[in-house]
């Protein structure tokens, strides 16, 4: 290593020098986070270890992870198909456990474990929930625009990359991930720790702006009781959402797919031990293998790079975005509907299930302590992964 | 890409793709609808029978038996200090916090943090 460090200062080359070390240090710093803030640790503790393991100093044969055979046109047949023979016999332990990410087989399977965990009921409930679903993904598209301008001016993202990027304000880890990997995988790191951070962070990016974009009046609203929903209602949803997006958004299938596979296996309560396995057993393996490969592509040449300062910017541009959208048509819903709706829940639409529903209890009790707005957020926050997951398939029809 | 087609593009997808989001979820929303006009009925209002729980309450506390109340008392704040029920003996008790008992607010705290 030192070495290469010195054979690297002599050609002036600052960000080669000191690279690995500051990647290091990052690594460490979101240790500290995911251990002592508890960011989102289940995640984002292998993504930081899967970022020390493949910044450490080796020599090429010997590293762990190598993001070139994945990225780097000189390794890849024709420019752009796998080597899998390569992948197979040069790769390390990361590199095999990486094709999880790279052929889309990790996403699918921890949103199957999220689709059992998830009650569509408020959702059943209230259908309008949909509508605040969709406005939430607001953010997406704007943080697509803006990065599409950047990219424009200099920073060097193309129409792909910007679709990666504007998916963060998704708010949804597996289908940022999802979309990244085929669109901009040079880019996945950073939109990855992005994605996870500021979900993370959701409690302090939302409440301002909810604060800002209602009334006292229209915070306090009570609303009315969500109506009881029927076993069989909650059993047909899954199958119809699956037809229906199927149709329309061919590419948004894997992912909902598996989402309502993982709902239907728990509505149906005919495979409650096929069930157990996919929100315990199978979620959780395929969250270490998912987080570590994710990390271990963050090596220096990757990472350190203006364009991962653009992604952190823009994904929070994304979830400030999304937020507004929500409200927009929260506050929307709250003036048609004579002052029934609380314009609060709009904010829920973004869909980190169950944060955001959260929030929104606590911004309207904070108003009204008697007011319970959780189970009318959670319908808008449900709908946000329906909405994330197409808004992604959207993205992956157009420009895959 | 210049910034002028930037924004043209941008601007184009954005319109696309939010719009198609929306149609998919307007589409969701009218089966919604429909599933709920086939298969929800609306419960009748039921009479519900106003129970009086004060009488009976007391009713109850009438019949129980001093002694063995007495005895499970002794034997539960036995077993608490870790002691024998003999170096106890029970003067007077009285029930505290009237409104709700301490297991059904634990029942109750523990539900909601279950499930939010």
């Amino acid at each position: 290593m030192l070495r290469q460090m010195g054979e690297a200062m002599q050609q002036g080359n600052i960000l080669q020098v000191i690279g690995t070390p500051l990647m290091l240090v990052v690594a460490c710093v979101l240790l500290y986070l995911a251990i002592v803030k508890k960011f989102e640790p289940l995640l984002l503790l292998p993504i930081a270890f899967g970022m020390l393991l493949t910044n450490l100093p080796m020599e090429l044969g010997q590293r762990l992870m190598h993001p070139q055979f994945f990225i780097d046109p000189q390794y890849l047949i024709d420019g752009h198909d796998l080597d899998m023979q390569m992948i197979a016999s040069k790769g390390g332990l990361l590199d095999i456990l990486y094709l999880g990410v790279k052929l889309g087989i990790y996403p699918p399977l921890i949103f199957m474990g999220i689709g059992y965990m998830t009650d569509f009921g408020p959702l059943i409930a209230n259908p309008k929930s949909l509508l605040l679903g969709a406005a939430a993904q607001f953010g997406v598209f704007a943080a697509f625009f803006m990065a599409l301008i950047l990219g424009a001016m200099g920073l060097g993202f193309d129409v792909r990359d910007a679709a990666a990027i504007g998916i963060i304000g998704g708010a949804d880890g597996p289908t940022a991930i999802f979309v990244t990997k085929t669109l901009a995988p040079a880019l996945l790191p950073a939109i990855a720790i992005a994605a996870y951070s500021y979900m993370a962070l959701i409690p302090v990016i939302q409440p301002p702006i909810m604060k800002a974009m209602t009334t006292k009046k229209s915070r306090s609203v009570v609303m009315k009781q969500l109506r009881p929903v029927s076993k069989t209602e909650k059993i047909l949803f899954p199958i119809i959402v699956t037809i229906v997006v199927g149709l329309i958004v061919p590419d948004a299938v894997s992912l909902l797919g598996c989402l309502m596979l993982g709902n239907l296996a728990k509505e149906s309560g005919v495979v409650d031990r096929i069930g157990k396995t996919m929100q315990n057993e199978l979620m959780n393996i395929v969250t270490i293998f998912l987080g570590i490969t994710v990390g271990a592509t963050a090596t220096a040449e990757q990472f350190l790079t203006p364009q991962t300062l653009g992604i952190i910017a823009l994904g929070l541009i994304a979830f400030a975005f999304s937020t507004f959208g929500g409200l927009l048509l929260g506050n929307i819903m709250y003036a048609v509907t004579g002052g029934k709706v609380n314009p609060l829940i709009g904010s829920a639409g973004v869909s980190a299930v169950p944060m955001a529903a959260r929030v929104s209890q606590q911004v309207g009790q904070k108003e009204n302590p008697s007011n319970f707005l959780l189970m009318h957020a959670m319908g808008p926050n449900v709908a946000g992964v329906i909405g994330s997951a197409v808004a992604a398939g959207v993205f992956l029809a157009m420009f895959k | 890409m210049s910034i002028s087609e930037a924004l043209a593009q941008g601007a184009e997808t954005a319109v696309v793709g939010l719009g198609t989001v929306f149609a998919v979820l307007i589409i969701l929303m009218i089966v919604l609808h429909i599933m709920k006009a086939v298969f929800y009925k609306e419960p009748k209002p039921v009479e519900t029978q106003v129970v009086e729980p004060e009488p009976v309450a007391e009713a109850k506390t009438d019949d129980i038996d001093e002694g063995e109340l007495i005895a499970v008392l002794t034997a539960a704040i036995a077993s608490s200090l870790n002691t024998s029920t003999y170096n106890l003996q029970i003067k007077s008790y009285r029930r505290v916090g009237k409104k709700r008992s301490a297991w059904n607010g634990a029942g109750i705290r523990e539900t909601i943090d279950n499930r939010f």
